[in-house]
């Protein structure tokens, strides 16, 4: 699992993509930077409560980049399993004496721990410059890094059914497009907006049913920023006071998500196992 | 002892979109022994490929069954005593030579320790290969990717190889060392399962081969068996046939084709032992008489000729 594993690695290191994908990091953390010295000198942010300040930084941050990092780290990998199913290349990794299972997951987790090390890279070096210029060490901000790496982690397991089932890298990014920046928001405000026009009970079963089986990338962040801001976390669902503009995110929202991409993941483990090459 | 046994091997193909069922392989059913060259012939989509496939668990079969060492092909744990060397294989173009040689030992189950970086740098030493181990396999030529391929798939000391077309891409040089490199291997006892479009390097160095055509096995045997023609022979003269002479002989066999010095009947033995009796009796000096084997070339087009022919119509 190992080998699968370190040459994942390679091939990421050795794909072009991310070269830009570092490129795109570094400036993400050179505006930080920058970001935190301008305020810092022209006084625009108060610098009187620190902790209030670095944390509505910090939040700002997510709310801007997290659908965009998932997906540029989605675009990136998301070739590694179709590459894995060229001719020539699939039929000599079945033939060593490796179980198809080890191979999916092995490119799974290789992929996984890819974004990993990366969000350790981006997200660790903005926690570094905003925790030396404003001086409070904010270590809660650093839970971001395995719930965007989960977050990555459910979206990575659709990029592996669709690229066993079709081969295709195109039609991966344009699903997980969809489902990133379309749908899964769209499910995400169905009570506080949608179900006010849509009265239909059945039309609200439709629009519920979808919301709990698909995953949930952008709630995941929602409970990444209620940690960052203490703020309280629901078990069971997420909830809105539209008056108070005010929401409340739910572990739920993960752990469905966390079981959706169990259950794609044993499917696309077994559909691996019964097909030929 | 039998290293690769299979019963009634079929695999049967649907079409995606009509409902043609394509029989890539018809109750197949054969032997490898331990320590042979074994030589699978046939034209393209003959089912030459999705045998070795079968055979290595990479496609299931529709029915039937295989073995490899005496175990059903699905469990894999077998596989770490087989090589493989798949037709237009394709490493990791990120990786160099030596690299692409430790993630395939590693994953055929060899330790990451010093033993492997022999063995590699030994393989890499044998293919010709040595100079170029740090290069990135990108800028290898068809030929040096072969050779690597054929040390990837030696690199575990296997028992078994499959090797699905070893030489395509290789000049004739290479090609030599190639057969030297197997027949070397088939000293040591290793069992090869050789899949080749080029009949005479087959002809040169298997001890055994299938023909498949259509996906049925239509021929199989040893090489000399299959080759040899066991009615035709000829009669060769230290002294030159007489007119009267070759009258005579057309009497024994009325197709024999007659030369200055020569002979040529396809009427078997006693024919031929009629006619030296007759050419001694004349005075004719025998040089030799040699019994004609057709080649391995030969033997497939016919075999193949006559399989693709109507019902009936090679009768």
């Amino acid at each position: 699992m190992l080998t699968i594993i370190k040459n994942t690695f390679r091939e990421a290191l050795a794909k072009k993509i991310f070269i830009g994908y570092y490129i795109f990091y570094a400036i993400v953390v050179l505006f930080m930077l920058f970001l935190v010295n301008l305020d810092t000198v022209e006084g625009v942010i108060s610098l009187a409560d620190t902790k209030q300040t670095v944390h509505m930084v910090e939040k700002g941050f997510l709310d801007l980049s997290w659908a965009l990092i998932l997906f540029f780290s989605l675009i990136s990998t998301s070739s590694f399993i179709p590459s894995m199913l060229e001719k020539g290349t699939i039929d000599l990794l079945i033939s060593k004496p490796v179980s198809r299972m080890t191979i999916i997951l092995s490119k799974y987790l290789g992929a996984v721990l890819f974004m990993f090390l990366s969000m350790i890279f981006l997200l660790g070096s903005i926690w570094l410059i905003l925790s030396a210029k404003s001086g409070y060490w904010d270590f809660g901000f650093l839970i971001t890094i395995p719930l965007i790496t989960l977050a990555f982690a459910v979206m990575y397991g659709i990029v592996v059914f669709i690229g066993l089932t079709t081969q295709s890298t195109i039609i991966s990014i344009l699903v997980n497009l969809f489902l990133i920046f379309v749908l899964c928001p769209i499910l995400s405000v169905r009570e506080g907006i949608i179900f006010t026009f849509v009265k239909n009970s059945g039309v609200q079963f439709v629009f519920n049913f979808f919301y709990w089986i698909l995953p949930k990338p952008g709630e995941i962040k929602d409970i990444a920023v209620s940690l960052l801001m203490d703020k309280k976390i629901n078990f069971w669902a997420t909830s809105v006071n539209m008056e108070a503009s005010d929401f409340t995110a739910s572990w739920m929202s993960l752990i469905t998500s966390l079981l959706f991409c169990i259950v794609l993941l044993s499917y696309s483990i077994f559909y691996f196992s019964k097909k030929d090459y | 002892m039998v290293i690769i046994e299979t019963q009634k091997l079929s695999k049967e193909y649907s079409t995606r979109f009509s409902k043609q069922t394509v029989h890539a392989l018809n109750d197949f059913t054969f032997t490898v022994n331990k320590g042979e060259i074994f030589g699978l012939l046939g034209p393209n989509g003959a089912g030459k490929t999705t045998l070795i496939k079968i055979l290595l668990a990479i496609t299931f079969p529709t029915r039937g069954s295989a073995k490899i060492f005496g175990t059903e092909v699905k469990n894999h744990k077998w596989k770490k005593k087989v090589g493989y060397l798949p037709e237009n294989h394709r490493f990791p173009n990120y990786l160099t030579g030596e690299q692409v040689l430790s993630y395939y030992g590693l994953l055929s189950g060899h330790g990451n320790d010093a033993a492997l970086k022999k063995k590699i740098d030994e393989y890499l030493e044998t293919m010709g290969l040595s100079q170029w181990k740090r290069t990135k396999i990108k800028k290898y030529s068809k030929g040096m990717m072969q050779k690597l391929g054929l040390a990837q798939s030696m690199l575990s000391d296997p028992e078994l190889i499959f090797l699905d077309e070893p030489t395509d891409g290789v000049d004739p040089i290479g090609r030599k060392e190639i057969r030297d490199i197997l027949t070397n291997l088939r000293s040591k006892g290793t069992t090869i399962f050789l899949n080749s479009h080029l009949l005479s390097e087959v002809e040169m160095i298997c001890d055994r081969v299938a023909i498949l055509n259509k996906g049925d096995l239509i021929k199989e045997g040893s090489v000399d068996d299959l080759t040899r023609q066991e009615n035709i022979f000829e009669i060769h003269c230290a002294d030159t046939i007489s007119l009267d002479l070759k009258q005579k002989i057309l009497n024994i066999d009325g197709n024999a084709g007659i030369g200055e010095k020569e002979v040529h009947t396809e009427k078997g033995i006693k024919a031929v032992n009629k006619m030296i009796d007759l050419l001694r009796s004349n005075n004719i000096v025998i040089k030799g008489v040699s019994q004609r084997s057709s080649t391995l070339e030969e033997l497939f087009i016919n075999v193949i000729k006559q399989d693709n022919l109507p019902m009936g119509g090679g009768l």
